[in-house]
């Protein structure tokens, strides 16, 4: 037991944050419901971080602390999928991974190219997406969002392997909520700190504070679990990492938006960058009531 | 980062798991009700913690040079983990191993040592905390009872009020003020409860038989060497106890077989299944789950040295939140078993979450720590 980062584990943390900096902050001006950039994609890429699992003497734990620094940009990326989930499945490092609940669901990231993992059974198809025609969604849901408009299943099939898919699904899920929910607790203790309404903070006032601190237990609980889920590649873990930060989300998202007030339904602000995928995502690979329902199925059978 | 339990981590829990299988008698749950505060459990500690001390399970994580085994902090967190699954068969002598004889080896003299370390090492005596009063309880730093200066000693005159264990104590570690206003002038008494002038009444209560007293110190005599550290010097010294009282039990244990034994009771009678039910079960484990993670965390940074932070809160928030999902469960499935005491565990477990919120601090106490020293929110 030692739950401290090892020297090359802090190290690879430092890494992503230096290559990442310039994507730390919203850009002025900008007011869309997500933000992506080429030049973050590229550097991604050429740093390899994606395929952080499979180096030798690396493995999922690595995986998910690149995934809480890549997944608390503003600008979001595909990089959970292929970081923590690809590996687990033996598919080749390192490709765009877009994992797909069924052939007709809106699907993050499914923009064209890449792979989608999506589970046939009790198999995991890996399908090509080169060439398929896909229809792109508008929603305010934080992501870029994408629907097949032939939905097929098809490609290699992997045998066995569907709930090996859903294990490290939720422990992505989990690692990924429990960025987009600390950037989003950070920012509104910011926001609380700063604005002042009858002359003092509104920080100051307890209604405020017991709120956002119980906000804060359940970011520093997502991080353990999450971190815990990928050490002990326990299905139990997964689903408990996962099913917590998914009940976790409607607090934190009822809470950072009500303590900004009006400022944080607006694109100028950045808020909605976190609020919006937390929305999404407490709904991925199912409710808070599934996951722990499932939960309790593999605990109790 | 590795979430593993060693060899020698597992190999030591064994061994804790085979001292309380061959010690315990068989109709353990039924007579100790798994009641810390039990006449019945406070005997049996006085017999059970100098077999522990003997099988070198007391004080693990003592220095080696007073007793202990001079092992890290996870070893004794896992000691804690096993026994409070039991109920605590150690009575109030966890609080001895866990702050009160640590709290002398830091800040007592040589004949503190000498007087009360031996005996806390050999399992034969219970302690009790002595700080809350009628009118101090969140702001203990309000405590008005007070040790007057007299030629040799002091006078302490006052009331304490909650005082775990106090009728079944043989000492009791109390806070009385010896001049000065708030934090100041607060000092740390050792004080015998045979002493006269101490009174311990039992207050009837729905946590345990003698969980909670009013303790009276009428004009109580110690002399000076009763104090324990400078005068004044209280306050600085209780922070740290509480910092290691906040996380000093880890009560998701008694919890987590709780709710596997409840859900087996549903099982058996055919009631378990729904999804809301399920859920629910589902909820309170992944919040069980979450108290443990940040116990261990905190726990991790003992083992390192690290100074005690407002992420001690942070976890002592996460265990309160987790009991009430588990009162909530058993309380809305298990009714039946609950009026019927059909269960000693489940019962126990019902029980104790009723005092996680209040216990070592309120929990909303705790929510102003991780306000203030955890995300620096400004001052209200």
């Amino acid at each position: 037991m030692d739950l401290d980062l090892t020297p090359d584990q802090a190290g690879l943390v430092d890494a992503v944050g230096k290559l990442t900096a310039p994507f730390a902050t919203q850009p002025a001006g900008a007011a869309q419901d997500f933000l992506v950039s080429a030049e973050l994609e590229d550097r991604l890429t050429e740093s390899g971080f994606r395929e952080v699992a499979t180096i030798d003497g690396m493995g999922a734990v690595d995986a998910v602390l690149l995934t809480e620094a890549v997944a608390a940009l503003p600008y979001v990326t595909e990089f959970a999928a292929s970081a923590i989930v690809a590996p687990k499945l033996g598919i080749p490092a390192g490709r765009p991974t877009v994992l797909m609940q069924s052939p007709e669901t809106p699907t993050r990231h499914l923009t064209g190219g890449g792979i989608a993992l999506i589970a046939d059974g009790g198999d995991v198809r890996v399908m090509d997406l080169t060439g398929c025609d896909i229809e792109v969604l508008k929603t305010p849901f934080g992501y870029p969002l994408g629907r097949l408009r032939s939905p097929e299943m098809d490609g290699e099939r992997i045998v066995g392997t569907a709930p090996i898919l859903r294990q490290w699904w939720h422990v992505a899920l989990a690692a990924e909520i429990g960025a987009v929910a600390r950037a989003a607790v950070d920012l509104a203790v910011q926001y609380v700190t700063d604005r002042r309404q009858f002359g003092r903070a509104i920080g100051s006032y307890q209604a405020v504070q017991h709120r956002l601190s119980e906000c804060s237990v359940a970011v520093e609980a997502i991080r353990q679990l999450t971190r815990r889920a990928a050490a002990t590649e326990d299905m139990q873990d997964a689903l408990t990492a996962a099913a917590y930060a998914k009940e976790a989300c409607a607090q934190i998202i009822y809470d950072t938006q009500q303590f900004h007030g009006a400022i944080g339904v607006t694109y100028e602000y950045p808020l909605h960058l976190w609020t919006y995928r937390l929305r999404l995502l407490q709904g991925e690979l199912g409710s808070f009531a599934e996951t722990a329902s499932e939960l309790a199925d593999a605990r109790w059978g | 980062m590795d979430w593993n339990w060693s060899e020698e981590h597992r190999a030591f829990r064994q061994k804790i798991r085979d001292v309380l299988e061959k010690h315990l008698p068989a109709d353990w749950e039924a007579k100790s009700k798994l009641d810390t505060s039990s006449a019945y459990v406070s005997r049996f500690s006085r017999e059970f913690c100098p077999i522990l001390a003997r099988e070198g399970l007391l004080i693990p994580h003592w220095p080696k040079a007073y007793g202990g085994g001079g092992v890290d902090a996870f070893h004794h967190w896992i000691l804690g983990e096993e026994m409070f699954a039991v109920g605590d068969p150690r009575s109030y002598q966890y609080m001895n191993v866990n702050w009160v004889g640590p709290a002398i080896l830091r800040y007592g003299t040589e004949a503190q040592k000498q007087e009360h370390i031996g005996r806390i090492a050999a399992g034969t005596h219970i302690w009790c905390q002595g700080f809350s009063e009628p009118s101090a309880g969140s702001d203990l730093a309000s405590l008005t009872t007070r040790a007057e200066r007299t030629g040799d000693g002091y006078v302490i005159d006052g009331m304490k009020i909650w005082t775990s264990g106090a009728s079944l104590a043989d000492y009791c570690f109390m806070l009385a003020r010896t001049g000065g206003v708030r934090h100041e002038g607060i000092s740390v008494f050792l004080v015998p409860m045979d002493a006269p002038g101490v009174r311990a009444k039992p207050i009837p209560n729905l946590m345990g038989e003698f969980s909670l007293h009013e303790t009276v110190f009428d004009r109580v005599e110690v002399p000076e060497s009763a104090r324990l550290g400078d005068e004044g010097q209280g306050w600085s010294i209780v922070r740290q106890v509480m910092f290691n009282e906040r996380i000093g039990q880890p009560r998701y244990t008694l919890a987590m077989r709780a709710m596997d034994r409840a859900v087996k009771r549903l099982k058996d009678k055919g009631r378990f299944g729904g999804q809301s039910m399920r859920t629910d079960a589902g909820r309170a484990h992944a919040a069980l789950t979450a108290a443990q993670s940040l116990a261990l965390k905190v726990i991790d940074g003992r083992v390192k040295g690290h100074p005690a932070d407002a992420f001690t809160s942070v976890a002592r928030y996460a265990l309160v939140a987790a009991d009430r999902q588990v009162a909530d469960f058993l309380g809305a499935y298990l009714s039946d078993d609950l009026m019927a005491y059909a269960d000693p565990l489940i019962s126990a477990a019902y029980r104790r979450t009723g005092s996680t919120g209040i216990a070592a601090g309120a929990a909303e106490i705790q929510l102003n720590l991780v306000s203030r020293d955890y995300l620096h929110l400004p001052k209200g």
